[in-house]
């Protein structure tokens, strides 16, 4: 990991329909670090993943990309900070068409071959699913790697994943994140997850972020935020944490 | 023998309530419940096109290009209201937006046929330019007040689609072409479907009237053929003119995707 911040987040708040979301949150995000972002239901999480590139902005307060305002420039950041949704989106057609969707704007992208495809398919444990393959017919596991490969054809440097865990079952979920953690090693990526798994992120997460009623409760390692007791404060856990601690 | 004029008088529409007679004793037999609302619409249909009918005579008689254009602008202006007002859905400044595509619509089209076509003269003449106005004005309304009404379910359905996009670089144009596309395309249909059945399975309404009014049906046919590739470019360009503004609406300056405006509303 090294000491130089991807983002910096200052006094930033969020507001939506005229609630609070987010109320003037400030951290920093290094290079190459593997953060994970908990909190319970309606802590403005997700809220706050979506500011990374740029899907919400800030109501108040201040987003530095690599040192520039994060709308510097949008589609250079879009590129560079690929999202993972909860509910990985598939397009009707082919597992080729899903991959080169951004083709449709991107050279690049659109001239990507068949190889390259398949190993982008590869590169997220998929290598035996045929580029012909009705994206739709795939699991749901399956498509969420999918939905990674194709955010992957960016080649970007950050990766943010919103619950991405949420509707797969434990043994899909550690094999996904497994993924992503092989994948943050491989590419030098900077991981930001956003969970209610602790449990899980304790495996992968060098930092957590803990977020209640919209208010940073706790940032740090977790062993630091279990000694100050923060996830029970924050109404996270119950005894399992120590256990697992 | 073909007969010049089939003229309708007073007495012969009164002749024509057996229609309605007809209609009330089924509804009664039926009961269906609809004898009030049955002889309410015959007395407005009555009442407010004979009002018509005087209004269009003065329409007729009056001669200035300034009179035609702002007569136009009107129908503009109070089919864009009623574009409006059709909306489920709280589009901002969809008001303008309506206007703008149904007013570039008329003046390419409505230019077009009075200038190049039917080679009117002078080109404002009311006998041309209302009628066929109206009928440019209207379809156009309708395609895109159908098209608006389905892009907003298209972008509600595919909400998170488009966010996917916008997240991969997408500009809010590309995100949302499929929506688009689908609603253009929806709203297009029964315009190609009138020309693919035109004369095959009905007789449009304005040939019908023109060979009743003793009009040639080689003329009638010829005026219908106009109107039938005049109401798709209607429908068309108001269509795109009007998503080309709307989808704006939903988003920020900063490739946002507003969901605020895409939630059900009450």
């Amino acid at each position: 990991m090294q000491n130089e911040p991807i983002f910096q987040f200052n006094k930033v708040s969020f507001e939506a329909s005229g609630t609070k979301i987010l109320k003037s949150v400030s951290f920093e995000v290094q290079k190459g670090e593997f953060l994970a972002i908990l909190g319970a239901s309606g802590a403005g999480k997700s809220s706050l993943l979506r500011h990374f590139n740029s899907l919400n902005s800030p109501t108040e307060g201040q987003i530095n990309f690599r040192g520039k305002d994060i709308d510097f420039d949008l589609q250079c950041l879009r590129k560079n900070v690929g999202i993972l949704f909860q509910n990985p989106v598939v397009f009707t057609g082919s597992v080729k068409e899903n991959l080169l969707v951004a083709g449709r704007w991107d050279n690049k992208i659109a001239q990507t071959l068949d190889h390259e495809l398949v190993q982008a398919l590869e590169q997220v444990e998929m290598g035996s699913i045929q580029l012909t393959h009705k994206a739709k017919d795939l699991s749901g596991g399956e498509q969420q790697r999918l939905a990674l490969a194709r955010t992957l054809l960016n080649s970007p440097q950050v990766l943010l994943l919103d619950e991405p865990t949420s509707n797969l079952d434990p043994k899909l979920s550690q094999s996904i994140m497994d993924l992503v953690n092989k994948l943050s090693k491989s590419l030098e990526l900077t991981v930001i997850v956003v969970s209610h798994d602790h449990l899980l992120m304790r495996r992968y997460a060098q930092r957590v972020i803990v977020l209640s009623k919209g208010e940073i409760v706790g940032n740090g390692s977790f062993k630091e935020l279990d000694k100050a007791m923060i996830f029970e404060k924050a109404g996270l856990v119950g005894d399992e944490v120590h256990d697992e601690a | 023998m073909r007969p010049d004029f089939y003229v309708l008088t007073w007495n012969d529409l009164v002749v024509s309530l057996f229609f309605i007679a007809f209609s009330f004793f089924l509804i009664k037999k039926w009961k269906l419940g609809l004898e009030q609302t049955l002889l309410i619409g015959t007395l407005r249909s009555f009442v407010q096109l004979t009002l018509m009918g005087y209004v269009l005579t003065w329409f007729f008689d009056q001669q200035h290009w300034a009179f035609m254009l702002s007569l136009l602008f009107i129908m503009i202006l109070i089919a864009s209201y009623e574009g409006t007002r059709r909306q489920k859905n709280d589009i901002p400044h969809f008001f303008p937006a309506m206007f703008v595509a149904l007013l570039a619509s008329a003046i390419l089209i409505l230019g077009t046929i009075l200038l190049f076509i039917l080679d009117v003269k002078p080109w404002y003449s009311p006998y041309a330019a209302i009628p066929i106005g109206g009928m440019i004005i209207g379809n156009g309304l309708n395609s895109a007040s159908l098209t608006a009404n389905r892009f907003v379910g298209e972008m509600r359905h595919r909400e998170n689609e488009i966010e996917t996009l916008l997240a991969l670089g997408a500009t809010p144009k590309i995100a949302v072409y499929d929506a688009m596309n689908t609603s253009i395309h929806a709203a297009l249909i029964p315009n190609i479907n009138a020309m693919m059945t035109v004369g095959l399975v009905q007789l449009p309404g304005v040939m019908t009237g023109q060979i009743l009014a003793g009009i040639d049906p080689i003329i009638a046919v010829r005026y219908q053929i106009m109107i039938m590739y005049m109401w798709f470019t209607t429908a068309t360009m108001a269509n795109i003119i009007l998503l080309a503004i709307v989808y704006r609406q939903f988003f920020t300056k900063k490739m946002q995707l507003k969901r605020e405006l895409l939630r059900e509303q009450a």
